[in-house]
């Protein structure tokens, strides 16, 4: 019962349906994910990865119109494990072939609300989100002090409004927020961005969820604070236990986070696994594209004898028309002669290479 | 059952869809309609500057005052002196036509001085064209129409003129935010870095790429609002006076005969009020759909 | 390296800020940038490090006369172009360039791509017919790697590297000799970011230019710059060659910054979490409405608190010292 994962995400698709174009972009594609109690899960990729979206959609935070989703997530509650997605998929029509979503039924408006009864008792309280850009992610009509405070009466025992500004104020002082009195009575722009950032967080956590989604946490953050977010985010995991999703385009930000990462490319996931396992990428033991995002980082030992950074040729994937084999092919460095037909043909699948590594690509899956 | 159904692209390219293929039917259905109102605006015109009326204006036929639509040789009925309102009805046009354009070149030209000054000049600038443009909106509109018909003659001219400045402020609120919109997006500072003229900054990449679209809206919106206020001012006897004909004093006259159970002498210019400014907004509101896109929810 | 193309001279900003309701009676006065001074050689690349707010930007747009300095002098090519009027100056706009951070924001969203590089080619070289104007933005493209069909497009159908391109072959177009970058990779993925700055090293090889590159990730301007200045709090605390301030800073202010970077913290930077509750950002830990005479980075600084406080930190403001062959720093008590 407790080996079952907290988070279990199947052929998960998120679709939007362009009007100007008059075709689906398939944002996420088909996307599998586990996430076990007590892990850090990184998800990297480039924007438009579908790394974003696919959490936003767990947290039922697409809106229908234009937004459309397909799928199971398993959410593991105390007793009970939940579909947060469940009946969704009376709703649209779903190709037999390779599952994806061909047309929505007219009235969106059930498929909305039935969606939103999906997520009652789940969203805020379970599951929690912070997003990239604190300052925009906080009413600005309302203190600090205000948000944290309703977030707790609403979701916890802590029901009078003393008590909740108690314990607002125990986790304004557990994200080290200087001088928490006086900050509980500022509004959101009255704080710097790495400040506001620490009050997201605090009010994220202050409802005791489960799981946090933590969506680009420090992008846009100075580098010194940046680091200093990062190390509260692993302090605070350590200490609450809680669970966390890092969505991040920063593999150093991911690396030095997470203990299982998963990377994303065009919607699809095309490695998951441990963080080291991952992260080696000597010998060509990971996916070309984990690969080839490891070695354009900026660093010493990434520059060509020119003084080049290594970089991914082409551009990111058109999510409109995905083409029929391996979506990274375009660009990939390690396709050869051998193998070429089946990527340019067929979509490799995600194969098994070693205990819970599982890489989508050519090269792996005969293994 | 499909609400929208997947479209099979071609995997290699496809083109963009034209402005026709990506807006809504209800703006293409409002556009068409705006568009056949203004046809039939812009025949009139040109059927009253020829002459070509259907029936003379001025003759009275006494015997047949205040008859229906539909009476032997007058299409839509008399007024109260025998006239017959048709070709009163178009004469109504070619005197509002040119005041009409003029006001919107007035409210479109003084809007658009304001509203560059304040918008992309800014600071002192800004402070005086808003004190201007408060003081011009404090003013009730009728009652300074009323005042300028007053102290000068009732002339369509002067009310256009009127109607032109008060909708400066307007027009110049919506440039103003439109040239502090795209600042903000600072490709005017770029462009200044390149070493690009003011001038030409102002009126090709500000005005002529971002705003054109806004001005047409505004002038279309605006020609409804100057009809529509043309009339309640002949309605109450301070516009245009007898015996030039317009839409509103017609109204007015008819207004007198309505208790007598005489319906069509003061309905037939109020419809033609109504569908006139009703084809103008809905103009305006399908062409800002169209061009402008709708606002995302 | 050559000669200096680029002089700038305690060059000041200050903008001055209303606070609260009677914003006319408290003016407070911001020293946005107070007393840069550096140099940038022809075919080089200076870097410009500090955090948001710390004057990088303002300095980027000093220099291109988009906003007037309170005093300073900015010398280039041996004319001081801050006394000059802005009409005086649009001849010398296609010598000095700028790269916009914004991707979107330096693009008119209205105008399709060929307009947008048509434009700036003809107001610089008026004598040029329509064939002319066309070879020389197919050659621009090809500059910059962009396809001959992307001139029809509008900005909006662009990709983000594409944008960034055009942006690119846009400040070209007036063959500029000096071009400040303001953080042209910001907004940009890692692996597209790589393709930007490629481009960018291979134009200053071909054209020999030379940039003023302003960026917040150091990793990027180690490996791109041969010579870093760290602005802290709007002024230069450190500047020298980049290899030597980012293995060897001498200023505590760059050692905490570059020390972020590594996956553990060294033992300076966390001297400051622990001592200094204080976590925000340099504006809220400053205060301007109190004279300022002392080193601005005092109440972050490690050394400061190690060694008690000094006096000559409080009251005396450090100026930049040669301390080896061109590395500069401005700190009492240098690592």
């Amino acid at each position: 019962m407790n080996n079952s994962p907290l988070l279990k995400i199947e052929e998960l698709r998120t679709y939007f349906y362009s009007r100007t174009k008059q075709a689906f972009i398939r944002s996420v594609d088909g996307v599998d994910l586990e996430v076990n109690k007590g892990d850090t899960l990184g998800i990297v990729g480039e924007s438009g990865s579908g790394k974003s979206v696919s959490m936003l959609s767990i947290m039922g935070l697409i809106a229908a119109r234009p937004g459309i989703i397909t799928g199971q997530v398993w959410y593991q509650q105390e007793q009970a494990r939940i579909n947060l997605l469940a009946g969704l998929q009376d709703h649209v029509q779903v190709s037999k072939n390779d599952g994806r979503i061909m047309s929505v039924e007219k009235t969106d408006l059930a498929w909305q609300r039935r969606l939103e009864k999906n997520m009652l008792g789940i969203r805020g309280k379970e599951i929690a989100m912070i997003f990239q850009n604190p300052k925009s992610a906080m009413n600005p009509f309302f203190t600090i002090g205000h948000q944290i405070v309703e977030n707790i009466t609403r979701h916890t025992q802590y029901k009078s409004r003393k008590e909740a500004k108690e314990r607002a104020l125990y986790w304004l002082e557990r994200v080290k927020i200087d001088s928490p009195q006086l900050r509980f009575y500022n509004y959101p722009y009255g704080l710097s961005g790495g400040m506001c950032q620490r009050a997201m967080i605090a009010t994220a956590l202050s409802s005791e969820a489960k799981l946090l989604i933590a969506d680009e946490p420090t992008t846009g953050l100075d580098a010194t604070i940046q680091a200093r977010i990062a190390d509260l985010l692993e302090e605070l995991r350590a200490q609450t236990g809680v669970t966390i999703v890092l969505i991040s385009h920063d593999m150093g930000v991911i690396g030095r986070l997470s203990n299982k990462i998963a990377v994303m490319y065009g919607g699809r996931v095309m490695e998951s696994g441990p963080a080291q396992a991952v992260i080696d990428h000597a010998d060509g033991k990971s996916h070309p594209y984990t690969e080839a995002l490891l070695k354009s980082i900026p660093r010493e030992d990434n520059m060509s004898s020119q003084g080049h950074l290594n970089s991914i040729d082409g551009e990111v994937l058109d999510t409109i028309n995905v083409p029929r084999g391996c979506r990274f092919a375009s660009r990939c460095q390690r396709i050869n002669k051998s193998i070429e037909k089946m990527c340019l043909n067929e979509e490799p699948p995600l194969a098994t290479v070693s205990d819970g590594h599982k890489i989508r690509c050519w090269h792996f899956a005969g293994v | 059952m499909t609400q929208y159904a997947q479209t099979q692209t071609t995997v290699s390219e496809y083109s963009e869809l034209s402005i026709l293929q990506r807006t809504d039917k209800r703006d293409i259905a409002y556009v068409v309609y705006g568009i056949v109102i203004l046809l039939m605006v812009v025949c009139a015109y040109l059927m009253a500057i020829f002459g070509w009326l259907p029936h003379d204006p001025e003759e009275m036929q006494l015997e047949l005052m205040l008859a229906g639509p539909g009476a032997p040789g007058h299409l839509l009925g008399t007024d109260f002196m025998g006239r017959d309102t048709l070709p009163r009805l178009i004469l109504v046009i070619k005197a509002y036509f040119v005041p009409g354009l003029m006001y919107i070149a007035v409210a479109i030209l003084l809007g658009g001085i304001f509203g560059i000054l304040s918008g992309y000049y800014g600071n002192k600038y800004e402070t005086v064209v808003t004190y201007i443009t408060n003081i011009i909106d404090s003013f009730p509109r009728l009652i300074l129409m009323l005042l300028v018909v007053a102290a000068f003659k009732p002339d369509i001219y002067y009310i256009m003129m009127v109607l032109g400045v008060t909708n400066a402020p307007l027009v110049s609120q919506l440039i103003k935010g439109k040239i502090s919109m795209l600042r903000q997006k600072n490709f005017v500072e770029s462009a200044i870095a390149l070493g690009i003229p003011d001038a030409r900054i102002i009126f090709k990449h500000i005005l002529w790429f971002n705003c054109r679209s806004y001005l047409i809206i505004q002038a279309t919106l605006g020609m409804g609002e100057a009809i529509l206020l043309e009339s309640a001012l002949s309605y109450l006897g301070f516009g245009v006076q007898e015996p030039t004909p317009s839409w509103g004093n017609m109204v007015q006259q008819g207004a007198n005969y309505l208790l007598q159970g005489q319906l069509w002498s003061s309905t037939i210019p109020a419809m033609a009020i109504m569908f006139t400014v009703l084809g103008f907004y809905l103009l305006g509101d399908g062409l800002n759909n169209m061009l402008e896109g709708k606002r995302q929810s | 390296m050559g000669d200096a193309i680029l002089k700038v001279t305690d060059l000041k900003k200050h903008f001055i800020q209303g606070k609260g309701l009677m914003s006319f009676m408290q003016r407070q006065t911001i020293p946005a940038v107070d007393g840069v001074s550096f140099d940038v050689n022809t075919h080089e690349t200076l870097g410009l490090v500090g955090e948001s707010g710390c004057g990088k930007t303002t300095t980027g747009k000093l220099i291109l006369k988009l906003s007037q300095p309170s005093s300073g002098n900015i010398v280039y090519d041996g004319i001081d172009i801050v006394p000059m009027s802005n009409r005086e100056f649009r001849p010398m706009r296609s010598k000095i360039q700028m790269i916009f951070q914004d991707l979107d924001a330096a693009l008119n969203p209205k105008m399709r791509i060929g307009q947008i590089l048509g434009e700036t080619i003809k107001i610089h070289n008026k004598h040029l017919d329509d064939s002319a104007v066309t070879a020389r933005m197919y050659e621009l493209l090809e500059m910059v790697n962009l396809k001959k069909n992307k001139l029809s497009n509008f900005p909006s159908e662009l990709s983000g590297g594409e944008k960034r391109r055009v942006g690119i072959a846009r400040t070209l177009s007036v063959n500029p000799k000096f071009i400040v970058a303001d953080e042209p990779t910001s907004a940009l993925d890692v692996s597209i970011q790589a393709q930007v700055i490629n481009l960018m090293v291979d134009l200053q090889k071909q054209l020999g230019l030379s940039y003023l590159f302003i960026t917040h990730d150091l990793r990027l301007m180690e490996l791109v710059s041969h010579r870093v200045a760290v602005m802290y709090l709007g002024r230069i605390v450190e500047i020298g060659d980049a290899k030597k301030v980012a293995q060897h800073p001498r200023h505590p202010y760059t050692e905490i910054l570059w020390s972020s970077l590594h996956v553990k913290q060294s033992a300076a930077a966390l001297k400051v979490q622990q001592h200094n509750a204080k976590a925000g950002a340099a504006w809220d830990v400053f205060d301007f409405t109190e004279e300022d005479k002392g080193c601005r980075f005092a109440p972050r600084c490690p050394v400061f608190a190690e060694k008690g406080q000094p006096q000559a930190c409080t009251q005396q403001s450090p100026t930049l010292q040669d301390c080896a062959s061109g590395h500069k720093v401005a700190c009492h008590f240098p690592l």
